[in-house]
């Protein structure tokens, strides 16, 4: 199996840059079965406070470990997502 | 018994060692300014570049010929470091153990330090998106996380006494987690956790990947084959798939290479049929954390 890229637009998720707030919504983190995804405070955004909500956006972390089930992608509110390999 | 009881168990089991708990070892460490820089920012332990590497896609990256020998050698160093310049935005030093369910109580009722509170779990939360207030923290580190609004749980007491502190584990241990003591940073010890795979960042660096962030219990299960019944119970209680019914026996069968030793499979069973032994006097797995 080659490697799976999972990419999310930062425009349409993630407050810094005029998507939404990642915190209000979660959808893909619970619906991703081996916990693909993780919701952090951005590095180097606005660092320096972490409750800043603009500061917060979800990455995919654990990239081999993707199943390729599209569910993410499929439970998007804004269709931020993108799997491919 | 493994390198950690033997450095700082005092002649036993290292999370049983009053001393890891004091807050002088705290004190002498200077560790409240580390921890709540560590705390500010943990959800960014992945993200952030550490010695050059982010953990993103880490499985492709330990699987790279002599880079990833390097990565995993760098990563153990620093889940095990015991060096005084540590690095609050990683996490050096922090790893910890399966433990049963009755040394979690033991743990809770007599070497705890106060203050003990009650906090959102960080992997749940940041990998989940679930707010589930299970982590159990004292000692210095109370006074860190109590001032992170993000992981104190709402409608609900934050700071617990001791016998509240056995029953929220009580009530963990019945919804199926694995009680685990943690090292932060070694040798202090200041949170018992109720993980469970695959959301826990320790358990998943240890299934996934070999790294070892938490060790195994110092026992393992043992079926006792004249009681069980095959209620199949147990099954579905193992995190590790390490238990499995055989239908030609009609009773289940352990794997000791894949079991933790947590117990969840000994506490729900009905006819007291599997009993943990310690680890060391089973010769296949003796040593084998």
């Amino acid at each position: 199996m080659g490697k799976t890229k999972i990419k999310i637009d930062y425009s349409k998720c993630g407050n810094a840059t005029g998507g939404i707030d990642p915190r209000s919504c979660g959808k893909c983190l619970f619906v991703c079965d081996p916990a693909v995804f993780v919701r952090h405070p951005a590095i180097g955004v606005k660092e320096e406070n972490p409750y800043d909500p603009r500061c917060w956006q979800v990455t995919a972390v654990w990239l081999d470990l993707c199943t390729r089930c599209g569910k993410c992608v499929e439970v998007c509110p804004q269709k931020a997502i993108t799997v491919s390999w | 018994m493994c390198k950690w009881c033997m450095k700082h168990g005092a002649g036993g089991k290292w999370y049983l060692n009053a001393r890891n708990y004091s807050n002088e070892l705290a004190e002498s460490m200077n560790l409240r300014a580390y921890l709540e820089e560590q705390w500010r920012n943990f959800e960014q332990v992945y993200i952030r570049k550490i010695m050059g590497v982010s953990s993103i896609g880490l499985g492709y990256k330990l699987k790279m010929p002599i880079i990833g020998r390097l990565i995993r050698w760098s990563v153990e160093r620093m889940i095990h470091s015991e060096s005084p310049n540590r690095n609050p935005v990683r996490a050096d030093g922090h790893f910890g153990q399966v433990i049963p369910i009755e040394e979690a109580k033991l743990i809770m009722m007599n070497l705890a330090a106060e203050p003990i509170i009650r906090n959102y779990c960080m992997c749940r939360m940041m990998q989940k998106g679930i707010k589930d207030a299970c982590c159990i923290n004292f000692g210095l580190l109370s006074g860190v996380i109590e001032k992170l609004p993000r992981f104190i749980p709402e409608n609900m007491k934050t700071r617990i006494t001791r016998e509240e502190a056995v029953e929220a584990l009580e009530e963990q241990n019945q919804k199926g987690r694995v009680s685990t003591v943690w090292f932060q940073p070694v040798p202090y010890i200041n949170a018992i956790c109720s993980c469970e795979v695959p959301q826990c960042g320790g358990l998943r660096l240890r299934m996934d990947y070999g790294l070892y962030t938490v060790y195994k219990a110092e026992y393992v299960a043992e079926v006792n084959p004249d009681l069980c019944q095959g209620c199949k119970a147990c099954v579905a209680r193992c995190q590790f798939g390490a238990i499995r019914f055989s239908p030609t026996l009609e009773r289940v069968i352990i794997d000791l290479t894949k079991c933790f030793g947590c117990g969840l499979c000994r506490d729900i069973c009905h006819y007291n049929a599997i009993r943990l032994v310690p680890r060391d006097e089973v010769p296949g797995v003796k040593g084998k954390y």
